[in-house]
């Protein structure tokens, strides 16, 4: 089944679901609009073949940040010399599309049909959670955790949503793109 | 014992820390388990002592230095990191790789995978109480890291493929002695059949334990050679081929029951059909250049996304990269094998006997490196 068949099948039966503006390249992307649609959406998948939830992941889409207010000991880049200025990296590119919201990403993969859907559904950053889809997909579970450890998702009725990587002690989540970094014992 | 008998022997539960520091959980994985006897309860696992959050360093990196940062994942076969990086960066840029190296990185993979197996299959002995093919299993996989030594300096972190290409082109003399390799190494094989794989002691404790359906498998989105021990055909390979996989001739073992003999017995297989693809590459490696003109000294790709994803040692190994003009990655993410098929451990190890913990610790064959990151 060609990405296109694909995509007629699922707009026949979800009109409201549309293509995603920058699609991941060779692959199906689809954009969600509201968060009511991901769990109907994901039990037509799983009646449809795709069978398998591969990656639940996430994006934060705000902009580079500037990291000299974040950070207390400035010379955070330890190839620089003492006392010498960090250099931003990540230069703001004009044009792209830097808003305060984070990007869900799921793959649901079909082992028969040997197709990929991905999956974007676009949140604010507060405030918001998402449905769980642990109830459909077993190999949510992890990564939901995972999703809300480093960026801080909120997935509804996840039965254990608890911290997977970081420590106990890590306050905030580190990929999100205004992440500060407060000392701890392991930084001496 | 009939569930009457068990119910009148009822005994206090008891917590038992597995690991961190424990010789079969390969690293430093603990497992809190609750144990009614010998009966598991309730297990779990906890992760993330060996979190280096490599994918906000990233952040911070420009594309080249990535590629070293996907070294430390699953330390112990780099070269299929290395290459799904360049993989997904390669889309990014819109970059097209030389034959000659698409050939060198299937040779490299493919030997990286031989390599990884042999470790998966002495370990797994010791944990299972054989500490013999050990021995034998660190006699082969030497060969192969003194061949990656040769090769590009490095025993563990090769960082040899590189964006657009490798890093250095491959001398007669190695290619003379990878193919010397292979010869030694095929009646190896059968050698080790006889050790472990057909050993009464060691088929007994592994048939009929751990027993993963090929639903069950699917529903965890377990890849590899887990997935394939339960019988299902998913070899990123051959479904969604890459690097020229297309041109080689081999085989996907599969399972049929879904126990650890059935996942360790695919393993086995599958390095079989390595060497049989490494011969192939090696006969007919095309000549040419190593690596594609058009890669910046400091890529800054066009904005966009792009997902890759390689059948790497322990499963289907993806990156997802997105771009947004500059010169880091605006978000990397890795879809980690060994991440997702430990996450089936809470559920399959509820009712198991404690000693059969490790024979289906062992048989997942996880690297700490990678499900941490």
């Amino acid at each position: 089944m060609t990405n296109d068949e694909l995509f007629a099948k699922i707009s026949a039966k979800f009109p409201k679901i549309d293509k995603a503006a920058v699609p991941v390249k060779d692959y199906l992307t689809v954009r969600l609009a509201t968060t009511s649609d991901l769990v109907p959406f994901s039990q037509w998948l799983k009646d449809n073949a795709f069978d398998m939830l591969e990656t639940v992941t996430a994006t934060d889409l705000l902009g580079p940040v500037d990291m000299k207010g974040y950070i207390s000991q400035m010379n955070f880049n330890p190839f620089l010399p003492e006392g010498a200025t960090p250099q931003i990296v990540a230069a703001a590119t004009t044009g792209y599309p830097y808003k305060p919201a984070i990007d869900l990403l799921y793959i649901f993969y079909s082992v028969d049909l040997r197709a990929r859907v991905f999956l974007r559904l676009e949140i604010a950053r507060e405030g918001v959670s998402v449905p769980s889809l642990v109830p459909l997909f077993k190999s949510a579970d992890w990564q939901e955790r995972e999703t809300f450890d480093l960026l801080g998702v909120r997935f509804d009725g996840h039965p254990n949503l608890i911290k997977i990587l970081t420590p106990d002690f890590t306050v905030g989540h580190p990929l999100r793109k205004d992440y500060v970094h407060i000392k701890d014992r392991f930084d001496e | 014992m009939s569930n009457a008998t068990t119910q009148e022997l009822k005994t206090d539960q008891l917590f038992i820390n597995l690991g961190p520091q424990h010789p079969s959980t390969h690293g430093v994985l603990r497992i809190g388990l609750t144990i009614e006897g010998e009966v598991i309860v309730k297990a779990v696992p906890d992760i993330g002592y060996l979190h280096r959050g490599t994918e906000k360093l990233a952040e911070v990196r420009n594309y080249h230095h990535c590629v070293v940062l996907t070294d430390r994942w699953d330390y112990v076969s780099a070269m299929p990191n290395n290459l799904v990086f360049c993989l997904a960066a390669e889309k990014l840029m819109g970059v097209k790789t030389t034959p000659r190296a698409d050939a060198l990185r299937v040779i490299m993979c493919e030997m990286n995978r031989v390599a990884s197996h042999l470790l998966f299959f002495g370990t797994y002995g010791i944990d299972l109480g054989a500490y013999t093919p050990f021995l034998y299993a660190f006699r082969e996989r030497e060969m192969v890291l003194d061949l990656f030594e040769m090769l590009c300096g490095a025993r563990l972190t090769y960082n040899y493929i590189r964006l657009g290409g490798v890093m250095v082109d491959v001398s007669p003399d190695w290619l003379k002695r990878t193919g010397e390799f292979v010869e030694y190494f095929k009646p190896r094989l059968d050698e080790y059949d006889t050790l472990l794989t057909y050993n009464p002691i060691f088929m007994a404790r592994t048939q009929e334990v751990g027993i993963v359906s090929a639903k069950e498998a699917v529903d965890w989105a377990l890849s590899g050679p887990n997935l394939r021990g339960s019988g299902v055909d998913h070899d990123v390979r051959k479904s969604d081929p890459y690097s020229g996989y297309e041109n080689y001739q081999f085989d996907v073992p599969l399972g049929k029951t879904g126990s650890c003999w059935d996942r360790y017995f695919c393993r086995i297989s599958e390095m079989r059909q390595s060497l049989r693809i490494v011969e192939q590459a090696i006969a007919k490696l095309p000549e040419g250049p190593i690596m594609a003109s058009g890669v910046a000294k400091i890529p800054k790709p066009a904005p966009g996304e792009a997902y890759a994803h390689v059948e790497g040692s322990r499963g289907d190994l993806g990156i997802y990269l997105a771009s947004d003009g500059g010169i880091s990655p605006f978000r990397l993410h890795v879809h980690a094998p060994s991440f997702i098929n430990l996450a089936m451990l809470q559920e399959k190890l509820v009712g198991m006997k404690v000693s059969d913990v490790i024979a289906l610790l062992g048989s997942i064959d996880i690297v700490l490196g990678e499900v941490d990151r």
